[in-house]
């Protein structure tokens, strides 16, 4: 045969290769990317950079930060009515907010697929069963069903995440399930299935592949949900208790400054603001990157 | 005369891998009140070329070409709105999966009484004056669908697009595209999934049009046999290269290109006698994919013919009429 | 279609009966009894005849739980309602050009205020919104839902309505009052809606617009308006209103912690005041309650989507 090999020199890229050499043309998404990762960074490793401890007070409270008058290096992003680094709490905050909702999204999304995955590949009573309890919990609002888990186990930390994962999580196992349940009812599952493939199998090459571009959304969604409300839930007082101050708690407790020094309440909102943005354009761009790899 | 002229039509497409040329300078003339067949393996770029002729395509998608003419209007040059609109008057396309080109929220009727060209004031005043009323868009949907041969029309008009055959909707899709008497209908594969008898009717529709109305017919196909006896032009492309191109005489009687040779070959002659079970002939290998293609002639790798020199691509040959792109047309003349 | 609507009454009652029993334990748990394995039947009969025949408790002050609950409420879906209507008239047609002419200039404009306004914590907003009236010096209320000079008698709940109905007392004065008192949370709430709403109609439009009968439609010829009109919105329209029906819960979640922050009172307030004093009672009040609204809402919006879009009727024939 006249093959002449010479001409194939460009190999066939695996999905994701081809996936990721479809990101990285996404400047911004590449930029976000790294900005999340710094931020996960300050999360694993918030003991060994900050600044100050987060406790010490001084005795200069108030401090705007450093590039407005009367701004000192030493307290980079100014003081508290109590004297406390701000530059010290927000990393703190970040470490409690951010490092929360990475581990809830993390717990939910495992728990989550493992409970869609079983009930989508289950039928009959069980099934129906789980449906409808599902049904009813997901008409309960977030915010109601982690106010009533708060006020049943008594705010603290670990209770206010929780509350707010086990109000993620009737929303993940759903869209898990549908989705899951689209992919069961096409024609290439059944072929599939009829190649004798297990249900490990059939999720593994069969279905998760083609529904990637859901759970990348997927987990945004419950990751900026988790944020978004473990702060406000510590915006409300629910959530750190003392000294351990996550960002809501922060914006919280210096309302009352807001006119006398506003940064106290900006800083913390910015930094939620920037977290969530950070990792939805990220995953936008991830989002974009699969679309488009199935695309062509 | 010419209906459809394009000169060297290309289309890149971008893709991760960077750009890759699916559509390679092809050219196509059509000759008005021709039937042309435009016949190419599956994947080698028919309903690019297609949608290109119609404007169809998306932001990733580069379309050049030297000179695409319609009549005496220079396609490239207009603006997208007097496109669409002499496509409305002039072009008709039969898509290849016709269900999914039809609106699903929409019964079959307002789709239908969309397309029809609208009657305009003046031609309403004299028809007042005449005393000779236009018939109603009812009459004139009932009319197109008996011409196209739904009879039932009334359960077709009231269905919604998925309640229909894909043999159905292909009808009402010619029915649509036949309602403006368009100069052009180009056809996708209008028998793709149809059993024999519906596509030898829609086969029959689309000749009686081209007979009765004079209507220039560009036909696309995957399968020589079964539009080479319908055309009277005929265009081979493989991979997105014009290949061989000419009437039907001079490409039946005296194919000069190898790979028109063996589509020849390949169609089954039922005189011919063929031994049971002997190996039916075709070309060695796979048509490449896009991302793939070889340099040169795309051909290359699986010709019989081919030589070193085949890696350049060959310029087109014409000999009266009859364009082969080969570096060694074969000469012998039967 | 009938088939449909029983299938969905069904499954209600299903839902009701899982919410009843919620709210029952919850019922339970504030009044401090623990189950006995032995009359828990017998008392979540009682409870759910007792919720039927409206006595659902009082709380510590003495004031009847289900009225506080549902004027409560109200109030909380008039803020919802104007600030949907708000948004949905400003986002939708945002929406519909960001979709059909994806990786425009504006495009690219407009889906970065969509994610500024996703990534925005709603508490914080309403925070910094409070500032807005000092800090610019226009005069409008950050706090509490209505002057306390007006004593409107509750008809409705929804007081702009209530305002209306007691105009022989103040005139069009306290209407006004109520408006002023309502605009800064509803733009912190329709701020985070419109985000919302453009992203779903984009992305909604953008899948109608690859679609194959958009390009046939396109090759007919017809004129981007009419395409617009009968082709692309009939298609995207149901998805956008299943998405956004999705997101009830989370609307109503937002409302209240809104209402928190400018003590706009409403179930976000009734809510953390009842936790704040122990009076538990109010939990399973709010449960049958929003939940309730919730899951009727749901539903009717079903079948509403039933009945405008014949896609979701094509799904019923296949199961
Ligand atoms: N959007 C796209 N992006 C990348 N490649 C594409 C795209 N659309 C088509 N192609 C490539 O262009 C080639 C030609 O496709 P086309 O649909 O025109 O083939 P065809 O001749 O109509 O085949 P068939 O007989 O199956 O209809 C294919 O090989 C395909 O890989
Ligand atoms: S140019 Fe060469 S490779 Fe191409 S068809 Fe002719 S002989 Fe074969
Ligand atoms: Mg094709």
């Amino acid at each position: 045969m006249l093959i002449n090999y010479e001409f194939n020199e460009d190999k066939i890229q695996s999905p994701l290769q081809y996936t990721w050499s479809i990101f990285k043309r996404n400047n911004i998404a590449i930029a976000a990317m790294w900005v999340a990762i710094i931020l996960v960074m300050i999360v694993i490793f918030a003991g060994y950079i900050l600044p100050n401890t987060p406790t010490t007070q001084v005795k200069q409270l108030l401090l705007p930060p450093y590039w407005i008058d009367g701004g000192v290096s030493d307290h980079f992003l100014g003081t508290d009515d109590l004297g406390r680094d701000t530059l010290t709490r927000l990393i703190q905050g970040i470490q409690l907010t951010l490092g929360g909702a990475l581990l809830l999204t993390l717990i939910v999304s495992i728990l989550g697929t493992i409970i869609g995955a079983t009930a989508a590949l289950t039928k009959g009573l069980k099934a129906s069963i789980l449906h409808h309890f599902l049904d009813a919990l997901l008409i309960i609002p977030t915010l109601l069903s982690a106010l009533i888990l708060i006020a049943i186990f008594g705010p603290s930390y670990e209770n206010c995440l929780i509350a707010v994962s086990l109000s993620l999580l009737p929303q993940f196992i759903r869209a898990i399930y549908i989705n899951i349940e689209n992919e069961l009812n096409k024609q290439y599952i059944i072929a599939l299935r009829l190649d004798g493939a297990a249900n490990i199998r059939l999720l593994r090459f069969g279905i998760f592949p083609n529904i990637l571009e859901s759970m990348v959304s997927l987990l945004n969604r419950i990751f900026s949900l988790a944020i978004l409300e473990i702060s406000t839930l510590g915006f409300l007082g629910f959530g750190t208790q003392f000294w351990d101050v996550e960002l809501g708690a922060l914006i919280a407790s210096s309302i009352g400054l807001i006119f006398s020094s506003p940064w106290l309440v900006l800083f913390p909102g910015i930094a939620i603001f920037i977290i969530v943005l950070v990792f939805n354009v990220f995953t936008e761009g991830l989002r974009h990157a699969v679309i488009e790899g199935e695309d062509e | 005369m010419s209906l459809l002229d394009i000169r060297n039509l290309s289309i890149d497409i971008a893709t991760a891998q960077g750009k890759v040329r699916v559509i390679d300078k092809v050219s196509l003339t059509i000759v008005d009140g021709s039937i042309h067949g435009l016949v190419g393996e599956s994947g080698s770029g028919k309903s690019l070329i297609a949608k290109a002729i119609l404007g169809l395509h998306n932001a990733s998608w580069t379309v050049t070409a030297d000179r695409m003419f319609l009549g005496t209007t220079d396609l490239t040059k207009l603006s997208s709105k007097n496109r669409r609109r002499i496509m409305r008057k002039e072009i008709a396309m039969i898509f290849q999966h016709p269900r999914s080109y039809l609106d699903p929220s929409k019964k079959i009727l307002p789709q239908i009484r969309e397309v029809l060209p609208t009657i305009s004031i003046k031609r309403r005043l004299l028809n007042i004056i005449k005393r000779s009323p236009e018939p109603s868009p009812r009459l004139r949907i009932k009319e197109l669908l008996h011409k196209v041969g739904i009879q039932n029309d009334r359960i077709v008009l009231a269905s919604y697009p998925y309640e229909l055959s894909e043999g159905i909707c292909q009808k009402v899709m010619i029915a649509m595209a036949i309602a403006n008497n368009p100069s052009l209908i180009i056809a996708d594969e209008p028998t793709t999934a149809m059993e024999p008898v519906t596509q030898e009717q829609i086969f029959r529709l689309l000749y009686k049009l081209n007979q009765l109305n004079n209507t220039t017919i560009l036909l696309l196909s995957n399968n020589f046999g079964s539009i080479r006896d319908l055309s009277d032009y005929i265009t081979l492309i493989y991979c997105g290269q014009t290949v061989e191109s000419g009437s039907y005489k001079q490409i039946i009687n005296s194919p000069m290109h190898p790979y028109t040779e063996a589509m020849i070959k390949t169609i089954l002659d039922f005189d011919e006698n063929i031994s049971h079970k002997s190996q039916l002939y075709t070309l060695p290998g796979n048509i490449p994919s896009a991302n793939q293609l070889p340099i040169g002639c795309r051909l290359g790798p699986r010709c019989p013919r081919a030589q070193r020199t085949c890696v350049i691509n060959p310029e087109p040959l014409n000999l009266k009429g009859h364009m082969i792109s080969c570096h060694f047309p074969s000469t012998d003349k039967n | 279609m009938l088939n449909y609507i029983s299938r969905r009454l069904n499954l209600l009652l299903i839902n009701a009966f899982i919410l009843t029993i919620i709210a029952f334990l919850l019922a339970q748990w504030s009044n401090g009894q623990s189950l006995t394995d032995t009359n828990y039947i017998i008392d979540y009969v009682k409870y759910i005849s007792a919720i039927l025949q409206g006595d659902w408790g009082s709380s510590i002050d003495n004031r009847l739980i289900l009225q506080q609950g549902l004027t409560a409420f109200a109030s909380t879906l008039e803020l919802c309602i104007i600030s949907f209507i708000t948004a949905a008239l400003i986002a939708i047609p945002l929406g519909i050009f960001a979709g059909f002419y994806p990786n425009h200039f504006l495009d690219y404009c407009i889906m970065t205020i969509a994610l500024i306004g996703l990534a925005i914590p709603i508490f914080w907003l309403a925070v910094i919104t409070t500032m807005l009236p000092r800090l610019t010096g226009i005069t409008l209320p950050i706090d509490g839902g209505i002057s306390p000079i007006f004593e409107v008698p509750v008809v409705s709940g929804f007081m702009l309505i209530d305002t209306l109905l007691a105009e022989d007392l103040y005139q069009l004065n306290a209407f006004y009052d109520r408006l002023a008192h309502l605009f800064l949370p509803s733009i912190v709430l329709s701020f985070f809606l419109i985000a919302e709403i453009i992203r779903l109609t984009r992305r909604s439009i953008t899948t109608v617009m690859k679609s194959n009968y958009i390009k046939a439609a396109y090759a007919n010829g017809l004129s981007k308006t009419r395409l617009v009109l009968h082709h692309v919105l009939k298609n995207a329209l149901p998805s956008i209103i299943h998405q956004l029906r999705l997101q009830l819960s989370t609307i109503i979640s937002f409302a209240m912690v809104i209402e928190i922050v400018f003590s706009l009172p409403g179930a976000g307030v009734w809510l953390l005041n009842s936790i704040k004093e122990e009076d538990y009672l109010a939990l399973p009040a709010a449960v049958l309650i929003i939940s309730g609204f919730i899951l009727l809402f749901s539903i009717f919006i079903d079948i509403f989507l039933m009945i405008i879009s014949p896609l979701k009727r094509k799904s019923l024939y296949v199961d």
